[in-house]
Order: C-alpha cells, then sequence, then structure tokens
C-alpha cells in the first residue's frame, strides 16, 4: 500500500475522478455564469456578448436592491444569532450528563430535514387562518397579525420570521462544531484552571472560547455563506412576496432566470453572489483572529 | 498481486466512466432550438412513443372541471392510440408553470405539447423558434374549419402563421353572491359609484366585500386593466410613445383601485389566487373578479354553490378583459403528426361540449351544446360577452414584453400596498416604457 501510494501515476489516478467531478459539476458551470453574466443569454438562443450591461442593470433593478438588503441581513443574524445561541447550546449540553444525547438529537433534527417541507411547514404555523392566527382567535384576538404579508418597515416582519425559522432550522449545525471543539480540549487544561481558582464562566471565557475560535470561523464562514445562498425556505414560505420584498439574492436569481429566460442577468446575479461569499469568507477569517493551541 | 493490480484497474475504469455518464448526455449546445436534442422528454417504452404534454394544474389532484375535461381528452387520446401513443403528462401548478417549461426548454427537453397563454407569453416561445407552426396540421382534413371562426387565431398568429391552438375562450367579469347581495340590499352595479355603494351596503351587513388576490399579482392587476380601460388608457399609443403614462389616466386608475381596496379582504397582500377563489365559493366573500374560467373551479369545489353564483360585467367600461388557453407544439418533437393528433382531441366535438357543459367556458369550436344542462354563469357570462362592444386582452399579456406585464402587475400590487402613490406608479411606468419598450 504505501509503495503504491508513493507512486506518482497511482496518486493521479486516485485524484482523477475527483478532479473530474469537480473541474465538470463545479469549475466549468462557474467560469460558463461568468461568461454568461456579460451575454444576452436567453438560455434557448446564442448568447451574444455585451459586456457590462447586466452589471448596469443590476444598479437600477429595485428588486435586487431589496434582494441584497434582505440576503445582507440574513447575513448578518445568522452568524450573530447561531455564533450565540449555538454556543450557549454546545456549552451547556457539554457540561450536562443527563440527557445530553437527547437534546443534541432534538436541536439537531431540523438540520436534517428538508428545507423545502419546512418551509411548507412554517408557512400553515404563520398563515393568516391556520396555525397561530387560529388559536389567537380561539383566544378573542380579532385581527391577529398577517405575519408572512406585512410589507412595512426596512426589515418587514416576514424576513424576521424566516430569519427566526433558519435559526431554529441551523442552530443545531452550529451546536455541533462547537460541541465537537469544546470535548477535544484536554480535561487536564480544565482542571487546571479550576485549581487555580477559576469559576466555570471564567473557565469558558479564558480557557475555552480562545481554543474553539478556529471552529468560531468555520462555523462563521459556513453560517455566512449558507445565509447568502438561502433559498428553499423563502421560497416556500413567501416566494418573495408580497410584491417582493422577502425577495432574497437567490430568489432573485431563480426568477430572473427561470421566469423571464433572462439567464445572463441571472448569471450576474450569480456572480455577485460568487464575490458576496468569497469577500464575507475573507473578512471572517480576517477577523476571527485564530492561534494554534495545544489543546 | 497481479490480480488485485487488475481489480483496482477495473474498478477504477468503472468509476471514471460512471463518472462521466453521469456528466455527459446534455450535448451542452446553446446554439438555438434546432441544436437542441429536441423532447428527449418524449421516448419509446416497450414500443409505445411517449408524448408529453405539459400544463398547469395537477390532474390527478385538480377539482377544476376543465382540467378534469382536459384528463378526459388524455385518457381517450390513450384509449385510441393503445399500444402506439401514450400521453405522459408533465403537471405543475399555475404559479410555477412557466418556470419550469423555460428549464425544461433551456435544458433542450421541451415538451411535445404545452399550453400557454397568448402575446408576449407566447412571443416568447415563438420568436426563439420553441413552438413550431401549425398551419399544415390545421388545413388538413378540415380541422381549422370546426372554429367558430379564424379571428380566435388572431394572438395566435405570427407572420400569418398559426403556432398555438385556442381551446377555449374565457372573460373576465364579477361573479357575486346573490345571496348576500340580497341580504345586504345591494343591486348589481352598472356604474363606479353604485359599485362603490354596493361595497359598502355589503360591508355595513357584515360581508367581506371584494374577495381578491394580490400576492398572485395577475389577479389585483386583471382588476387594474379594467380601471384603466375605464380611463381610457391607450396601450398602443403608450408602447410608440404618442401617448404618455404620465397623463393622468394610469394615476386615475390606481384612485380608484385605493378606493376599491378598502372593501378587499384583511389578507389580500398575500393571499393566492386559489385561496381568494376559495374565498368566494366559501361564502366568506361577495364578490369575485375574475375570468370565467373559475366556474370549473367554483362547480368543481362546491357544487352547491352555483345557484347562488351571479355574474355582471365590470361596471364602467364597455369592452371585456377575453383569454383563451391555448396549446402549442413543440418545433423539436419527434412525433409530430401524434402531437399534432393530441392537440386535435381538445378542440374536437367531445371535448368543446364539455367544455361548455361541464366546465362552464366559451367553446372555440361551431359544436352544439346544451345550454340547458351547461352551468348557470355560462349563460350569464354570455350575456355579458353579448352586451359588451368588444373585447381587450389582459393588461399584462397585452404589453411588449413578459417583464414589462409583470413590472404593471408589481406596480399595481405596490400601490395597492401603499408602497408607491398613483403619481409615483405612473412616473415609474412611463421611466420603465422610455426605458425598455420605445425605441
Amino acid at each position: 500500500m504505501e509503495r503504491l501510494l508513493r507512486n506518482k501515476k497511482s496518486i493521479l489516478v486516485f485524484m482523477l475522478p475527483a478532479f473530474i467531478l469537480f473541474t465538470l459539476v463545479l469549475f466549468v458551470p462557474i467560469v460558463q455564469s461568468i461568461y454568461y453574466s456579460f451575454c444576452d443569454y436567453k438560455g434557448i438562443t446564442d448568447p451574444v456578448f455585451i459586456g457590462f450591461d447586466n452589471y448596469k442593470n443590476l444598479m437600477h433593478d429595485k428588486t435586487f436592491g431589496i434582494a441584497l438588503k434582505n440576503s445582507m441581513f440574513f447575513l448578518i443574524f445568522s452568524c450573530v444569532s447561531q455564533l450565540i445561541i449555538g454556543l450557549i447550546y454546545a456549552a451547556v449540553l457539554t457540561n450536562i450528563k443527563r440527557g445530553r444525547n437527547l437534546f443534541k438529537n432534538i436541536i439537531y433534527l431540523p438540520c436534517v430535514l428538508s428545507s423545502a417541507a419546512l418551509g411548507l411547514m412554517w408557512m400553515f404555523i404563520f398563515g393568516p387562518k391556520l396555525g397561530i392566527n387560529q388559536i389567537l382567535e380561539k383566544w378573542g384576538v380579532e385581527e391577529p397579525p398577517l405575519w408572512l404579508m406585512s410589507t412595512k418597515g426596512f426589515i418587514p416582519l416576514p424576513m424576521w420570521i424566516m430569519a427566526f425559522v433558519a435559526l431554529w432550522q441551523y442552530v443545531g449545525q452550529s451546536m455541533m462544531l462547537y460541541m465537537a471543539q469544546i470535548s477535544g480540549i484536554s480535561k487536564s487544561l480544565m482542571e487546571a484552571s479550576y485549581i487555580d481558582g477559576c469559576t466555570k464562566p471564567m473557565a469558558f471565557r479564558y480557557i475555552t472560547l480562545p481554543l474553539i475560535k478556529p471552529m468560531v470561523a468555520t462555523a462563521m464562514s459556513l453560517n455566512a455563506i449558507g445565509s447568502l445562498k438561502f433559498f428553499d425556505l423563502i421560497f416556500n414560505m413567501t416566494e418573495g412576496g408580497p410584491n417582493h420584498k422577502t425577495e432574497v439574492l437567490a430568489t432573485h436569481l431563480y426568477q430572473q432566470g427561470f421566469k423571464y429566460f433572462k439567464y445572463g442577468y441571472a448569471s450576474a446575479i450569480g456572480v455577485v453572489l460568487l464575490i458576496l461569499c468569497l469577500l464575507v469568507t475573507l473578512f471572517i477569517n480576517k477577523v476571527v483572529k485564530t492561534e494554534q493551541y495545544e489543546m | 498481486m497481479k490480480k488485485r493490480r487488475f481489480l483496482a484497474k477495473i474498478m477504477t475504469a468503472a468509476m471514471l466512466v460512471t463518472t462521466l455518464a453521469g456528466c455527459g448526455s446534455s450535448s451542452g449546445s446553446s446554439n438555438g432550438p434546432a441544436n437542441n436534442t429536441g423532447s428527449s422528454s418524449s421516448g419509446k417504452k416497450d414500443g409505445v412513443q411517449e408524448i408529453t404534454w405539459m400544463f398547469w394544474d395537477d390532474l390527478n389532484a385538480t377539482e377544476d372541471l376543465i382540467s378534469l375535461g382536459y384528463k378526459e381528452a388524455i385518457e381517450r387520446f390513450n384509449k385510441d392510440h393503445e399500444g402506439q401513443y401514450r400521453v405522459k403528462p408533465i403537471t405543475t401548478n399555475l404559479e410555477e408553470y412557466y418556470n419550469k417549461l423555460n428549464a425544461l426548454v433551456a435544458a433542450g427537453e421541451t415538451p411535445d405539447v404545452f399550453i400557454v397563454s397568448p402575446g408576449p407569453q407566447l412571443t416568447d416561445y415563438v420568436e426563439p423558434g420553441v413552438a413550431a407552426p401549425l398551419d399544415d396540421y390545421l388545413n388538413k382534413d378540415g380541422w381549422k374549419d370546426t372554429f367558430t371562426s379564424d379571428a380566435v387565431f388572431t394572438q395566435q398568429t405570427y407572420d400569418g402563421k398559426i403556432y398555438a391552438v385556442p381551446l377555449n375562450t374565457a372573460a373576465a367579469c364579477c361573479f357575486y353572491n346573490t345571496e348576500m347581495f340580497e341580504k345586504a340590499g345591494a343591486s348589481v352595479p352598472k356604474n363606479w359609484d353604485e359599485m362603490i355603494d354596493a361595497c359598502e351596503k355589503l360591508k355595513g351587513a357584515g360581508y367581506t366585500p371584494v374577495t381578491i388576490s394580490a400576492g398572485t399579482a395577475w389577479c389585483l392587476s386583471m382588476v387594474a386593466g379594467y380601471l384603466c380601460e375605464e380611463e381610457g388608457v391607450d396601450l398602443a399609443k403608450l408602447a410608440d410613445g404618442s401617448a404618455s403614462w404620465e397623463d393622468g389616466k394610469l394615476e386615475g386608475a390606481c384612485n380608484k383601485l385605493l378606493d376599491l381596496s378598502k372593501y378587499f379582504q384583511r389578507t389580500a397582500a398575500g393571499d393566492t389566487n386559489d385561496i381568494a377563489t376559495a374565498n368566494f365559493y366559501n361564502e366568506e366573500a361577495a364578490i369575485l373578479i375574475q375570468g370565467s374560467w373559475v366556474i370549473g373551479q367554483i362547480n368543481g369545489s362546491n357544487p352547491d354553490f352555483e345557484e347562488k353564483c351571479g355574474v355582471f360585467q365590470f361596471p364602467g367600461v364597455d369592452r371585456i378583459i377575453a383569454k383563451s388557453d391555448s396549446l402549442c407544439m413543440s418545433s423539436t418533437t419527434k412525433n409530430p403528426d401524434a402531437a399534432a393528433e393530441l392537440i386535435k382531441y381538445f378542440t374536437d366535438d367531445t371535448a368543446q361540449k364539455y367544455t361548455a357543459e361541464k366546465g362552464g367556458k366559451i367553446p372555440v369550436t361551431k359544436v352544439q351544446y346544451d345550454a340547458s344542462v351547461a352551468p348557470k354563469q355560462l349563460s350569464y357570462v354570455m350575456d355579458v360577452f353579448g352586451g359588451a362592444k368588444g373585447t381587450f386582452g389582459f393588461y399584462n399579456e397585452s404589453m411588449p414584453t413578459t417583464e414589462t406585464g409583470a413590472h404593471f402587475d408589481d406596480t399595481m400590487v405596490a400601490v395597492f400596498l401603499g408602497d408607491m402613490k398613483p403619481a409615483e406608479a405612473a412616473k415609474d411606468m412611463e421611466e420603465y416604457y422610455k426605458a425598455n419598450c420605445r425605441k
């Protein structure tokens, strides 16, 4: 086996399937999308090169502005809320002995369920005549709130609701990452800190937190990219409505590409999304400075 | 050792082949429809050719009588062509229909036959050559002569060629609950003031006067279209630049829309078309402004409601909005004769009689149907048709492009939601036309 792995040809052969898959499924489409973003391309006719026109049009597209704002809101909300709540869950669950696995599974369960199905479920829960409003009406509330239909405010109510639903769905993922990192911290380190007079909160602040910083950066990057690409939950809960008020970049891209046949324009939105993902990842890795400690 | 190495080589080769096979087959060309692999969804199974047919309702789950009529037509075709052809319906909900169809077209898997609305949406499939001209088939065996007149093909004709076959005609009318009107002391309105008066009486009697969907933007936009007609908006002049959206007419229409919106159901902003329609046949609202295709949906979902359902023309206008569902044939179908034959099944006497007698829509052929067994609403709609001085298309389907129509829909919803003032809406439409529609 060792001889086989020393052989460069065999390494190449082993790498080839993954390389071909990556190239065909990811790299080629990305390059194609970048090219199409400079074209007037309707998907069924030849793409016509138009330079930066699609990008110029994005500047005047009101819905793109709304989508960008909503995506940024999602990004900030998800990063902050999942960081805080995920950490709290992880810290609490690593410190309890009974019921740890049960709670871990309960919190993580929504992560493995289909976002589309969950979107429908939450749409019914927040529907005007079903779910919460049905209960409120039984309690005598004459005009219960229209959770997913309100359009008032800089960030309308449906966006807050969907952000909370996304938090509920994905906080388990952050929790698992933090838990994995926390459980890797040597017990002797913690014990030493307690001998030195640390309380549990102090040990968390001065030992656990610095040691899980690399995972914070990873989890935040994953959250950020996931939030920017967010689609299925929003599409199933509001379809970007009312009147595009809850549109995000991914839903706007979908509408432009598949509703209006504007594949070139949709590709330009996709490229903006790609650049945003890269910038945000770079920013997070820059801001969350990590140092490697022996654990 | 040699054996193991050989096995490893075989395994690697198998992985590579499956990987490449998974990535292949799309042919990757984007050189227009001629180079598409065509209706690849139509294939041969056990010697039976599959004809794909795409529609905007689930034929198995629907209660809509028109959709059920289409299902019957398909079953007849399958029975008559057993062992030779079989129709494979591809269905989706109305809101997602064009997205899914466009995705299939772009993937080179255009359905053999697909339904489409006339206007810019049909143009989207005619101009790039996705839809095939049907003149040869229509002129064969006198098929075209079975239609009421050549005028039924007006919206489906491009450069003298017919690209779609209309299946039925529907008119946008006001459907009302006669019982609620009676109890509220309201009478059928003839003009705008009477409409507001009737709504006020209905509201006073504790009813929701109007149910409408702004969640499905074209529903609200259809009412806006009628109000624009009432104000004298001329779409042709607006398109060529000899008129301006800022001449006060659209503003007037928007103000009327806002007046009427005071009588909409509370959830109008987010309700879909289906929910808004259900509000009407479940007797939660008194008036539904909708196309007469809704008759099949109303009577299919709540047959008892037929007796209480009246119809009146949108007040204050001489013309009515009319539209027809049309079937197109893919230009890349492998079975053009069978696809055309399938379309014929939707316009034969059996299908057209069903259209009128059960579905409540107006047939497009000269078929004789029994008016006494047809839904009562159909005769009311025919009365409205007879009294009208002409027809015009849906506003969003009468504008230069699909996107312009969608922009009009969104603008009207924005006015309704209070995001735009009527004057701002007029300015926005004028700017949009200047930037995108006028040369």
